[in-house]
């Protein structure tokens, strides 16, 4: 083949899988911002006209309300647990070198190629045993656990690498000039990691504020904003649901959104 | 760089770090999994956990096919989806990596921001675009195409596309970042020697890009084998894969021993065939380089 037209249709071809991958992630997402502002009591087309009716109706349940207040209880709880442990066992990954380090390593990486579903099942058999030993009962609690069980790893990577790239001398300098360790760590090494400990938080509390499968396995009757919308997934239900998934599509946009900023600054400062 | 640091057990620095995660996933993660494996030999009776050492669930798994060709069924989506998931990311991987160096943050958020986004809610998506009243239809319906072109919706190619969707985000970031390491050096000396883009791509950046693309078949087809909402919502329930029939298990027939050897079965058989993966790879690899 002609080298010119190989390398023309190149560009077309990696120009075009980006646009189309684009295209193709965001196709439900729209479809289903665009059904939310349904003036018609059917998700079907056509459209009958534009409205905000849903969103008011929305604010009127009572039911939506408590699924908000549960999912933003458990999604703040478990990215303060989860950022905590895993930017703690991220420094242990990178840093320390000890005996035993490939099971640590294993153990504390597994929940990440584990399928959310049988982690789930396999959370709740074991509260439900201990739950009956020690009698409690399956809800936000457990809900919580099991997030910060599945969360804790990918923290743990996104502060790992944020580390891998942490120049130690600068510990060593502070301690050289009479920092005990609390102050090292106050006052170098968090600031140093702080990019990756705030991007771990943000993708810890996003994974756990749109978790549907650890959440329906081990919250018992607590609903969250995805279970909620679980129970309604079916064209003769409601806009109520669609309006429901833009409103939790929110807290993501501007977490991102954040991110993204605070990056860019960062990156201006040199850093 | 990072040095790394000798640490012993006995110092406080590596016990007060490691110590909290070491506990959570012991008593959170290894404990409930052999507790899982335990109850694979109990019993039920009336709904009811019956603590009796038997093998009575084991017989019934390995004398009924039914089962098996569930887990064969899952374990060919499974593989259909990672293959489709690791040809797809190559072009969007390849293209984020060395082009278009001005909005690749940019794509990187969206994607990720996809990614980040609740399952449910865009498998809801997928099934209001793909109804036979649905969005696609609507459209299709306006250009000249007769009512209901597509009508994929509640067929195992619903469940393709749900799977590919949701996990296409892994392949796309892991060959991304195999491919944004390599020295570009390379490739524009396999450029100067007369090989052409495609030539070029296949004999310097896809070797090189191995490890991404291994990782990214190991992440995807663990979580392919594991999926339910697809199948579920996106493909009607009508061919379930394991993870439906294990969710069955306990939530319909609550029948604990049996979904928990399900869940040890569908374990086992992934690892295993991830292992195999891997051995056949590594032997082509030797075979090759003599």
């Amino acid at each position: 083949m002609n080298h010119r037209l190989e390398a023309r249709l190149v560009e077309i071809i990696l120009y075009g899988s980006v646009a189309a991958v684009l295209v193709f992630f965001y196709l439900p997402i729209f479809t289903l911002i665009a059904f939310s502002f349904h003036e018609g009591r059917y998700l079907i087309l056509p459209f009958d006209g534009f409205s905000f009716d849903w969103y008011v109706a929305l604010l009127d349940n009572a039911n939506a309300e408590v699924a908000l207040i549960n999912s933003t209880v458990i999604a703040l709880i478990s990215m303060v647990a989860s950022t905590i442990l895993g930017t703690m066992a991220g420094i242990v990954a990178v840093r320390y070198r000890f005996r035993g380090k490939k099971s640590f390593l294993g153990l504390s990486a597994a929940p990440l190629v584990f399928p959310q579903l049988l982690l789930g099942i396999v959370l709740l058999l074991w509260f439900s045993v201990l739950g009956r030993w020690l009698d409690f009962n399956n809800g936000v609690t457990t809900a919580i656990i099991g997030h910060v069980v599945y969360i804790t790893p990918f923290a743990m990577i996104i502060v790992a690498v944020q580390v891998f790239n942490f120049d130690s001398t600068l510990e060593d300098a502070a301690r050289d000039c009479g920092a005990d360790n609390w102050a090292v760590y106050r006052y170098v090494t968090i600031p140093l990691l702080w990019p990756g400990i705030f991007s771990a938080a943000i993708f810890a509390f996003l994974l756990s504020w749109g978790n549907f499968y650890l959440t329906y396995s081990l919250a018992g009757s607590t609903r969250t904003l995805p279970t909620f919308v679980f129970s309604g997934i079916a064209t003769g239900s409601s806009p109520l649901y669609p309006a429901m998934a833009t409103v939790v599509f929110i807290p993501g946009i501007l977490l991102v959104m954040l991110a993204d900023a605070l990056r860019r600054r960062a990156q201006r400062g040199g850093i | 760089m990072a040095s790394e640091v000798d640490r012993s057990w006995r110092d406080p620095a590596l016990i007060v770090k490691a110590l909290p995660s070491v506990l959570l996933q012991t008593s959170c993660f290894l404990a409930p999994l052999l507790m899982t494996f335990v109850l694979t030999f109990q019993k039920t009776k009336s709904f009811q956990l019956v603590w009796a050492w038997n093998l009575d669930v084991w017989t019934d798994i390995f004398t009924k096919p039914h089962y098996w060709t569930i887990l064969i069924h899952t374990l060919v989506m499974a593989t259909i989806c990672t293959v489709l998931c690791v040809l797809l990311s190559l072009p969007i991987a390849y293209a984020l990596a060395t082009r278009m160096k001005r909005f690749e943050n940019h794509i990187k958020i969206l994607i990720t921001f996809a990614f980040l986004t609740d399952a449910t809610l865009k498998t809801f998506g997928w099934v209001l675009f793909l109804d036979t009243h649905g969005a696609a239809n609507y459209l299709l319906e306006q250009v000249g195409f007769p009512p209901g072109t597509i009508a994929i919706l509640f067929t195992d190619w619903a469940t393709m596309l749900g799977m590919v969707y949701s996990l296409l985000a892994f392949t796309i970031f892991t060959i991304y970042l195999s491919i944004d390491q390599i020295d570009r050096s390379l490739i524009l000396a396999a450029y100067d020697a007369g090989a052409g883009k495609f030539r070029a791509f296949w004999e310097v950046t896809l070797p090189l890009c191995r490890p991404g693309i291994w990782a990214g078949v190991v992440l995807v087809f663990l979580l392919a084998v594991g999926v339910f909402l697809e199948p579920k919502v996106l493909g009607g329930g009508k061919s379930p894969m394991s993870a439906e029939l294990i969710r069955q298990t306990f939530e319909t027939r609550v029948n604990w021993p049996l979904g928990a050897a399900l869940t040890f079965v569908l374990m086992v058989v992934a690892v295993f065939f991830v292992l195999l993966f891997n051995r056949v790879y590594s032997l082509k690899r030797a075979m090759v380089t003599g």
